[in-house]
């Protein structure tokens, strides 16, 4: 039986390399006993209350290289350690990508932004109670889901994609990474890989222990958004209890190319609803080349949520989410 | 791999200056000896309210517990240590931070403010401050100092802002007490104190 | 009446600390030689501690000690309601077993978490209704579920078909454990145009006050020094002496300012906590700070109690209410203890004036946080479940919701409650129409259910009451040769001011100019007379009173002496400007400084050492003979009052709720107080904005939510219990005051802290009722997913009813 609240952390030793092969030389040595610190939003209540215990943290936040917005040729490439108050705040950014701006803008609170990075609200934990009190559950190397049960407390967990685990994605700014077709730039000693947004992001079917592909000795240490969807047509939308602080409930994000009041193209995206960001491909299939309505709008909520599987206490994540991709889609 | 900083001693004894200088810091036990140099070294500097301080800082410590417990400065205040609820905001590099929820080894070159900072010389007090004091914005009091550090970041970033922004900008702080309507009063009062 | 003070805004003298981070909460001090106290909790929601094995723990390098229930009740934990200071029977997660000390809380963390404890695991419940079914598990110990006052723990069961019966909405069945009645209901009900009845729901959930509830001890010559937190001052160390068992003359408590109170830090027996650092302090002779986590502040902090109740109402056609039948089961969380269900009775008599009212109540344990008092405990529960009702039959009967109110309202000379009290004034007629004006209530009609888009208007008016005053309590007041006047202020600064603006009280009775006066609270070694604790919202009425007296008793001993001295007869000689002076020629009179001077030299009953009140009690009787001799002094002993001092509330909301989200804003909140005199008119503006957020929090956010799995906490801090934001929250709360005189208080006050919360509570569920069509949840709070379920056709697999859990 887990005991209630530590609020100490234990000893840690901490590196703050100030370089990109020092860094990639401890998280290749270190592995899985080094921790990725970035902002540490997400770090340290899991280490204050002693329910991870990794030896040693590794900074990633004096890397300048892994900083900042900058233009390239295909778009934009923001540094894994920007802030979202930076990424929120950026011109370019507002006007380019307005749907990650809102979606940056949203994350917790103004100081939890104003640290947070990008590269954290990507890789940051599940956020399942049960997983955070230190239960031993499959997340945690158990063999049980305490949310996924006759009585579990499951109103904010998935209603697809459940696999043993039935945690949701957190991140707010995830779905319109996914939505925007975003790149992700890996990198570890062995070089540097690239892999879609999409396929960055992992549900429990292909590794309950992590929310993303990366694999020890790996940092995420960019993103880069595409110019063919910047200053598209886009719908951010997150709801969550409470206006600051809180997780979504429910959220959506939608990168349109309309012309005249037709969708030309549409990539859409939502969070909360699965243990990944849950790109609504058939949507995206149904209403390329309509005309933007509130039937159209009705019909692509519909169809957002078939195949929903709700618990317990989520049946409501269902129109939530039909509604939510509905206003994405009417205009 | 070479690292920048070389490990050198474990570093003993009690090393802060602060007046409430307490006894805990001989009582770390080593560790990581078997993993790579290049960790950070306990003593370190850092800027607090314009003045360099030389502390013994565990690596895993907060920006907050090194403010309350090493340097004495206790107007920070711990609500949650979990950075949900604002009343431990200090203001790094003139950015509204939860000082539960920073590494004090992350802020080496950082510029600290806290709410003992604030008051000029002579003893003025900040315009924030003295608007919080007429618009009577604090009840019991525990979230002030952070709802005031707040409130001096948004200033420095936005000297006129809208009621609304500032309602924006302040809301990284929980008040229990509700007194939000009296610190918005009082944001608006400081703009006019300027 | 032209005050000097009373009515006009003052800077309280610890504003400027609370901006600067300069006053001190408990776990600011420190101490030479401090060491630091860490808690063993339980883990397990009931059992019994079979067996304590520290001895690994104690053997480490830097631990002192430890102290556990054993230590502190040698002869066996009292069979009372409400925490023990440490237990080895633990009825909540959470509990403290036991307590360590170290050289620092790494290593006080690191010991404990090598303490091996035994439980024996007890069968636990969560919900009091699963626990009142037949072979339902209980909550206390002793297989016991339920605390019958002056009689103890007991046990009470229905039959599964009358829980059953009542999760499907009826009206329960079985027999009430209190019960009392007002009129002839079955003639209420008959004369009725129209009947609404319900079952509903509201959530506990927990104080979370800013300040976790750390103390720090130290003994010292034979005294104990217990740096604390508290809502009271004297009324705190009197309750908390014993509980430690020093004696009350051996204890300082010093508590400068108090990061939050609503209800759970009033009394020494709701946060025993603080003899913990100082049981062990003595036990291990140093210094003992007790930092208190966030978590630990959850778990011991204490909830409000959740109601699962049935309410019948009944409407004559002009609007009267003419019958009111309550039924309601509240949880009383682990310890056990609270009245919420017949206070939440009371307020619907007091409100709604009804021809004929029974109360039906049986409060039940469940392995849950424990339950007390919480800002407007009982009142604030019903506030957001009874508007709803008004607003009912308001519609069928063809009245406006306005007009149903004023035809309900009490007006001065009207009696409520189970004792038919009469109010000692009561102006809520004239609060209902200065809000509906200053809000423009009759404007904003026309956009009443107005849609745009997939928004819709909804408006809502409601109202609060909490009692609001006592009496019977001591003030103390000195001067020295300097000529000022100290105030000895025995009131707790948990950040409503009236420590400060009570001590107004006594500088209007002696023209004192506020600069020369010195308040005299921080630390109980100052002197200071008992006074009721703060809570109930009872300082400003009880504390005027006794700040008056004392004052006044001052005022009458400055006349008696200069009329000795100076010649004439008392009578004659009035003062100003800090001299006591015949009213015929002001030039014959003293100084204040010479009369303090005077009546040191006198001494006897101008020093204190004489002719005492026989009433002061025993705190009082102790700080009056250290200061006896010393200074001028004016002492009181306060008689009862006679009836009712009413704090009451009226609050108007619009909002705009989005159908398709379920979330909603608050556009516009106008809340008004009627509440005697102002005496400080931004403290008074701070505790309506204050009540506003709680109100909003009840209506629409807060929880507490345990695991039904293993009955762990599952909303143990802000994020999880959903604390309400700056975003949460309107822009700008409007605020007023009906500000007329109440004749019970010598400077016309009464309170308002408790019922500032419950007006806001009606008027939003009253709103978004009103956006959903008049759809009544019938519950607290009424989250976005509730709104989206019920628009959409869908609905959770929740019981009815539920507590401790989502309600669907």
């Amino acid at each position: 039986m887990v005991a209630t609240s530590h609020d100490v952390m234990p000893d840690i030793e901490l590196y703050q390399p100030t370089d990109e092969a020092n860094a990639l030389a401890l998280a290749n040595t270190l592995g899985s006993d080094g921790w990725l610190l970035a902002g540490g939003q997400d770090t340290f209540g899991w280490l204050k209350d002693r329910n991870k215990a990794p030896g040693a943290m590794i900074e990633l936040t004096q890397i300048d290289a892994w900083k900042g917005i900058r233009e390239t040729a295909d778009g934009v490439e923001i540094g894994a350690v920007t802030t979202l108050t930076e990424i929120a705040n950026n011109p370019i950014i507002r006007e380019r990508y307005g749907v990650l701006a809102q979606a940056a803008g949203v994350v917790a609170s103004p100081q939890i932004r104003n640290v947070g990075t990008l590269g954290g609200n990507l890789n940051q934990d599940a956020r399942c109670w049960y997983y955070r009190r230190g239960l031993d559950c499959y997340r945690a190397g158990g063999n049980i889901c305490y949310a996924d049960s006759p009585e579990g407390l499951n109103r904010e967990h998935a209603i697809f994609g459940a696999s043993r685990c039935v945690a949701v994605s957190p991140s707010d700014t995830a779905p319109t990474l996914v939505a925007l077709d975003a790149t992700m730039v890996i990198a570890s000693q062995n070089g540097t890989r690239t892999m879609s947004a999409q396929d960055f992001f992992i549900g429990p079917d292909r590794d309950i222990r992590s929310m993303t592909a990366l694999d020890d000795g790996e940092i995420l240490t960019a993103v880069r958004l595409p110019a063919a969807w910047a200053n598209a047509e886009f719908y951010f939308e997150k709801v969550a209890d409470r206006n600051v602080w809180d997780f979504a409930l429910t959220s959506v994000a939608a990168v349109m190319k309309v012309s005249g009041g037709t969708i030309e193209d549409a990539r859409i995206a939502c969070g909360a609803v699965e243990c990944v960001p849950r790109r609504l491909e058939a949507v995206e299939n149904a209403i390329r080349g309509q005309q933007r309505s509130d039937e159209l709008g009705a019909r692509a909520g519909e169809l957002a949520v078939e195949g929903a599987r709700p618990l317990n206490y989520n049946n409501f994540k269902v129109p939530l989410m039909a509604n939510l991709v509905a206003r994405a889609v009417r205009g | 791999m070479n690292p920048k900083v070389t490990r050198r001693r474990f570093i003993k004894g009690v090393v802060a200056s602060g007046a409430a200088a307490t006894t805990t810091g001989m009582w770390y036990a080593a560790n990581g000896q078997d993993r790579p140099g290049g960790a950070v070294e306990r003593l370190i500097r850092i800027n607090v309210n314009g003045q360099m301080r030389s502390v013994d800082v565990a690596p895993q410590e907060t920006l907050a517990s090194t403010l309350r417990y090493k340097l004495g400065l206790t107007g920070t205040k711990l609500g949650c240590n979990r950075g949900e609820c604002g009343a431990c905001t200090v203001v790094v590099d003139d950015v509204a931070t939860y000082a539960c929820s920073v590494l004090t080894h992350s802020m080496k070159n950082a510029r600290i403010e806290t709410v003992e900072g604030l008051e000029s010389p002579n003893g003025d007090l900040h315009p924030v401050q003295q608007a919080f004091v007429e618009e009577l914005s604090p009840q019991c009091g525990y979230c002030t100092p952070g709802q005031v550090m707040a409130a001096v970041a948004l200033l420095r970033e936005n000297p006129n802002p809208t009621r609304e922004e500032a309602r924006h900008a302040m809301s990284g702080n929980i008040c229990r007490c509700g007194s939000y309507d009296s610190y918005l009063d009082g944001v608006m009062r400081a703009v006019q104190l300027g | 009446m032209a005050y000097m003070h009373i009515g006009k805004d003052f800077v309280p003298p610890d504003v400027p600390g609370k901006v600067t981070g300069r006053i001190k909460y408990a776990e600011d001090y420190t101490r030479e030689g401090m060491v630091y106290s860490r808690l063993l909790t339980s883990p397990i929601p009931h059992a019994r501690v079979l067996d304590i094995d520290a001895s690994e723990a104690l053997a480490m390098d830097g631990v002192f000690g430890i102290l556990t229930a054993d230590d502190v009740y040698p002869d066996g934990e009292p069979q009372s309601t409400g925490l023990k200071i440490l237990t080895n029977e633990p009825t909540l997660v959470g509990e403290p077993i036991l307590a360590l000390a170290a050289i620092d809380e790494k290593t006080a963390e690191t010991a404990i978490s090598r303490i091996n404890v035994t439980f024996e695991r007890l069968p636990f419940v969560l919900d009091p209704l699963d626990s009142l079914a037949e072979g339902g598990a209980n909550a206390y110990p002793g297989d016991q579920n339920t605390f019958v006052f002056r009689q103890g723990f007991a046990t009470e069961k229905w039959t599964e078909d009358q829980v059953a019966s009542f999760r499907a909405g009826n009206e329960p069945t079985a027999e009430a454990q209190q019960t009392w009645s007002l009129g002839d209901l079955e003639a209420g009900f008959a004369a009725s145009e129209f009947v609404y009845e319900t079952t509903f729901t509201t959530a506990g959930y927990p104080h979370h006050s800013m300040e976790p509830r750390s103390a720090m001890a130290y003994w010292e010559d034979g005294k104990l020094y217990l740096h604390g937190t508290s809502q009271s001052l004297t009324a705190l160390a009197d309750g908390m002496a014993p509980i430690i068992g020093v004696p009350k003359e051996d204890i300082v408590f010093i508590n400068a300012a108090t990061g939050g109170g609503f209800g759970q830090r009033a009394r020494a027996n709701s946060i025993p906590s603080m003899a913990i650092p100082a049981k062990l302090s003595q036990k291990i002779n140093r210094p003992v700070m007790m930092r208190i986590t966030r978590e630990e502040e959850f778990t011991i902090g204490g909830a409000r109690q959740g109601f699962q109740g049935w309410i019948k109402a009944g409407f004559k056609p002009d609007g009267v209410m003419s019958a009111c039948d309550l039924y309601i089961i509240s949880d009383n969380g682990g310890k056990g203890g609270g009245g919420d269900a017949s206070s939440a009775a009371d307020c619907i008599d007091v409100l709604y004036q009804p021809d004929a009212l029974r109360f039906r109540g049986t409060s039940i344990g469940s392995n849950t946080a424990h339950r007390g008092a919480q800002r407007g405990p009982g009142q604030n529960q019903i506030a957001p479940i009874i508007a709803p009702i008004l607003d009912k039959a308001a519609d069928a009967l063809g009245i406006s919701r306005l007009e149903i109110r004023k035809i309900n309202a009490p007006r001065n000379g009207d009696v409520a409650g189970p004792r038919q009290t009469p109010f000692t004034s009561a102006y809520v007629p004239e609060s209902l129409d200065m809000a509906t004006r200053q809000f423009d209530w009759e404007g904003r009609q026309a956009r009443r259910r107005q849609r745009n888009g997939s928004k819709v208007i909804g408006l809502g008016l409601g109202q609060g009451y909490h009692n609001a005053g006592r009496s019977g309590m001591d003030g103390i007041v000195t001067m020295g040769t300097d000529g000022r006047l100290k105030i000895h202020n025995g009131v707790g600064n948990l950040g409503t001011y009236s420590y400060a603006s009570t001590s107004r009280a006594a500088a209007e009775v002696l023209k004192m100019p506020w600069e020369n006066c010195d308040i005299l609270n921080v630390r109980t070694d100052n002197h200071l007379p008992i006074t009721s604790p703060q809570d109930g919202s009872n300082s400003i009425f009880t504390n005027t009173r006794t700040m008056f007296g004392a004052a006044t008793d001052m005022l009458n001993k400055m006349k008696e002496i200069a009329a000795t001295d100076l010649g004439g007869d008392p009578a004659d000689y009035d003062v100003s400007n800090e001299r006591v002076h015949q009213i015929a020629d002001e030039s014959i009179g003293y100084t204040y400084a010479e009369v303090a001077q005077r009546a040191t030299e006198l001494g006897g009953k101008f020093t204190g050492e004489a002719d005492l009140p026989e009433e002061l009690a025993e705190w009082t009787q102790i700080s009056v003979s250290r200061l006896a001799g010393s200074a001028f002094m004016g002492v009181y002993h306060d008689p009862r009052h006679e009836g009712n001092p009413p704090g009451f509330t009226v609050t108007c909301c619009e909002i705009e709720l989005d159908l398709e989200t379920g979330k909603y804003e608050i556009l516009d909140m106008v809340t008004i107080a009627e509440s005697g005199t102002i005496v400080h008119p931004q403290g008074m503006e701070n505790q309506l904005v204050g009540g506003a957020v709680w109100g909003i929090g009840l209506s629409g956010y807060e929880r507490h939510l345990y695991d039904p799995q293993n009955g762990l906490p599952a909303s143990t801090g802000y994020w999880q219990s959903k604390v309400p934001t700056y975003l949460d929250t309107p822009v700008k709360i409007g605020t007023g005051w009906v500000d007329l005189p109440d004749p019970e208080n010598p400077v016309g006050a009464r309170g308002i802290g408790e019922p500032s919360m419950g007006a806001v509570s009606a008027a939003l569920t009253a709103a978004i009722t009103d956006a959903l069509d008049g759809h009544h949840f019938a519950t607290a709070p009424i989250t976005a997913d509730m709104i989206i379920n019920h628009l959409a056709g869908t609905e959770e697999n929740a019981a009815p009813l539920a507590q401790n859990n989502f309600r669907g």
